[in-house]
């Protein structure tokens, strides 16, 4: 990846790419034509049951034509997918064109092994291309998919926006040590339907007809699902990359014990301003503007918040007791109270201490910061 | 109805040799299982996946044997999992007495014997002439022995003549010989479990197996005493049916055992190619088929008797030298570390240092 695309402060964790055997099931289309261009050449040749095929030269390839697009329309209701259903049609009738325009009628059972075989391997070069299309680099802030042949895919998702991992490894996965891992984002971006026979089915007016008699409509279920360049889609080391990807997630979602401290510092900062505005009102009559965005406000605050309390205690020094001032006790006593409330939560927050090193500094800082209050409460 | 000799020999003993022939080779077929298994250990450093391949098709047969026991005692299967290391099948009533029994015995059992009788089905396309049943005239114990080997034998005899003719220009014949080295490298895992392995040898197996038999001495007992009436039975109609259930274990153990065999010559192959440079690695492996086609092609233009086992024995010869011209002067670096350096893989699969 070039550095230019990186972000600010932004580091590479690994580069991956999908394992060579992660696209088997494309490979698997490839593997048939072999094997049935294999067989169907020698049961028209060589077998005891060439006899049958003799009676006409076109019979070998209607014979291998029949069984891959029936195998086609088997694998098309499976997986859901009709291309695998035209990709076969495709190379039949490219096969039978072949040998119409060239007339090779005479050597068809031949034609068949060889034309499979070719197939096959033009198949295996653009799955393999295709793989090498893909590219997933892990940073510390995001993980970046890019993919495709032609048209060239890309998705960015940052870890604080990943609501749920799914991490899936199938056979080939245990064995070789590959998997595929789906980051879904908040707004279901890597989820997908997964239609029951829906390959058979025809929508006619928002309900589901059925073709075949038997084939049609079924259940949707919401299943994490996603193309392979919006995925981890057969990465290598899965096991460390899941835990890395878990890891990088779980820096970048707050815990339960910093959300419960980001509430008391809410709470705290509220009350201080609250104690602010009546000491304005002791001092001068008037409420001073209420601060809204505290945490960021508050240091640069803080030495007006102590000058205006010297004031105060000058005053109180100088001046005798003002009967206006008397009329805020009951106020002055509902903040101190406030406060001693947040203080006890706070304590029992500290009972159950978190395990992160860096969360206990952070709460360090937060009960400092909490003390403080207290003094300025008081 | 026959007339059998009122014998103690045909009463008894001659129930029993059967029995024995077929304790026998399930013994053989063990000892074959072990001494593959050492070698799959040996290949272990080098090829984790083709290990973890094997023990996956292993602990696979022995779900199935256990999910069929829990099917024949009716128990239902509520859920059934097989991964690369361990297997989970759960039946949906938990059954007690005799059928928890049943279905224990399917899963120790089961593996030995019902993945080699699926094959043993498939194999009557190709060795169909082998199956054939004794014919028992005198009812004694070296008769019926006599007899349970004979029938062996012929399978074996068969299953050898196969080997021999065997036509890799033929999809059935390759397909066989590809069944047969798929059972024959995982009849039984390697380990179990995932966080604690559990290693699987012969002599796990017949301790369990052992305890299994101890637990019940009563059910043993019913099912010697079931099998002796069917030999009665038998007795007076034909004995030879007796003897026949027990040929048909035979058969099981044998096929076992000969797909064993088979992965042998794979597994040292694989064992060979080690001690070869990474670059030359595949060519041992390239000369099998290579070789194969050429003599094939050949003979098309010098045509004479016995083409087929003329290219087997080419294949298999020049493999053979291949691999020990390239041991010879190819050999991998002997001073390499004993144990595998560590070395993070990059996601294509090609060795390196990882890109951080």
């Amino acid at each position: 990846m070039v550095k230019k695309e990186l972000l600010k402060n932004e580091q590479i964790e690994r580069v991956l790419s999908p394992h060579p055997l992660s696209f088997m099931k494309l490979q698997t289309l490839c593997i048939f034509v072999i094997v049935w261009g294999v067989v169907a050449w020698w049961l028209t040749e060589y077998s005891e049951y060439a006899g049958l095929f003799s009676g006409n030269e076109w019979y070998p390839l209607i014979l291998w034509g029949l069984v891959m697009l029936l195998v086609g329309v088997i694998a098309s209701l499976v997986a859901i997918q009709w291309l695998i259903f035209f990709l076969y049609l495709g190379v039949f009738l490219g096969g039978a064109g072949l040998v119409f325009w060239q007339h090779w009628e005479s050597s068809i059972p031949l034609f068949i092994f060889i034309y499979s075989i070719a197939v096959a391997i033009v198949g295996f070069l653009i799955v393999e291309l295709y793989r090498r299309s893909h590219k997933y680099v892990v940073t510390n802030l995001r993980i970046i998919f890019k993919g495709g042949i032609l048209t060239k895919r890309e998705r960015t998702i940052r870890y604080d926006k990943i609501a749920d991992i799914d991490a899936k490894q199938g056979i080939l996965g245990q064995i070789f040590g590959f998997g595929t891992i789906i980051p879904v984002s908040q707004s279901g971006f890597g989820l997908g339907s997964d239609k029951t026979m829906a390959a058979g089915g025809v929508e006619v007016g928002g309900t589901k007809a059925r073709l075949f008699g038997f084939a049609g409509g079924g259940r949707e279920v919401q299943t994490p699902i996603a193309r392979s360049y919006y995925e981890l889609h057969g990465v290598y080391p899965y096991k460390d990359v899941k835990q890395l990807v878990e890891d990088l997630v779980q820096s970048h979602v707050p815990t339960q014990y910093q959300r419960e401290q980001v509430e008391f510092q809410k709470q705290q900062v509220d009350i201080q301003t609250q104690m602010r505005d009546l000491l304005h009102k002791q001092v001068g009559g008037k409420p001073r503007k209420r601060v809204t965005q505290q945490p960021v406000d508050e240091e640069e605050e803080e030495p007006e918040e102590e000058e205006a309390a010297q004031k105060v205690s000058r005053r109180k020094i100088i001046a005798p007791v003002a009967p206006v001032e008397e009329a805020f006790e009951p106020e002055q006593v509902d903040i101190q109270q406030q406060m001693k409330e947040l203080l006890k939560k706070q304590k029992v927050a500290r009972v159950n201490p978190p395990e992160d090193e860096d969360v206990e500094e952070e709460g360090e800082e937060e009960s400092e910061e909490g003390e403080e209050g207290k003094e300025d409460g008081k | 109805m026959v007339d059998f000799p009122l014998t103690i020999d045909a009463l008894v003993f001659a129930a029993f040799a059967p029995i024995l022939g077929v304790i026998a080779f399930w013994f053989l077929q063990l000892f074959t299982i072990e001494f593959q298994k050492r070698l799959l250990s040996q290949l272990r450093h080098h090829h984790e996946a083709f290990c973890r391949f094997t023990n996956y098709i292993g602990i696979l047969f022995q779900a199935l044997s256990q999910a069929l026991g829990y099917t024949v005692t009716r128990s239902g299967i509520s859920s059934f999992q097989v991964t690369v290391n361990y297997e989970k099948v759960e039946p949906k009533k938990e059954k007690e007495g005799v059928f928890e029994w049943v279905a224990q015995s399917f899963l120790l059992f089961g593996p030995f014997f019902i993945p080699a009788g699926l094959v043993l089905l498939m194999s009557y396309f190709v060795v169909g002439r082998g199956f054939v049943y004794p014919t028992l005239l005198q009812y004694t114990f070296i008769e019926s022995l006599t007899g349970f080997l004979t029938s062996l034998s012929t399978f074996a005899t068969e299953f050898g003549e196969f080997f021999i003719t065997l036509d890799l220009f033929n999809p059935l014949h390759v397909g066989f010989v590809c069944v047969l080295l798929f059972f024959g490298l995982g009849i039984r895992p390697s380990y179990i479990g995932q966080e604690r392995k559990e290693k699987i040898d012969i002599l796990r197996d017949l301790i369990h197996i052992k305890d299994h038999l101890i637990e019940k001495p009563l059910y043993i007992a019913v099912i010697i005493l079931i099998l002796y009436l069917f030999y009665l039975f038998s007795l007076f109609f034909n004995p030879g049916v007796y003897v026949g259930l027990f040929v048909l274990f035979g058969w099981m153990s044998l096929t076992a055992i000969i797909a064993i065999l088979l992965t042998v010559p794979l597994l040292l192959l694989i064992w060979a190619t080690d001690l070869i440079q990474p670059r030359w690695k595949t060519v041992p492996f390239l000369s099998i088929p290579v070789s194969y086609i050429v003599a094939r092609v050949l003979l098309l233009y010098q045509p004479m008797n016995h083409v087929e086992q003329v290219s087997l024995l080419v294949m298999l010869f020049s493999t053979f030298l291949v691999t020990i011209a390239l041991i010879k002067y190819k050999r991998t670096n002997r001073f390499k570390t004993a144990v595998k350096m560590k070395h993070v893989r990059v996601a294509d699969g090609k060795k390196g240092t990882s890109k951080k």
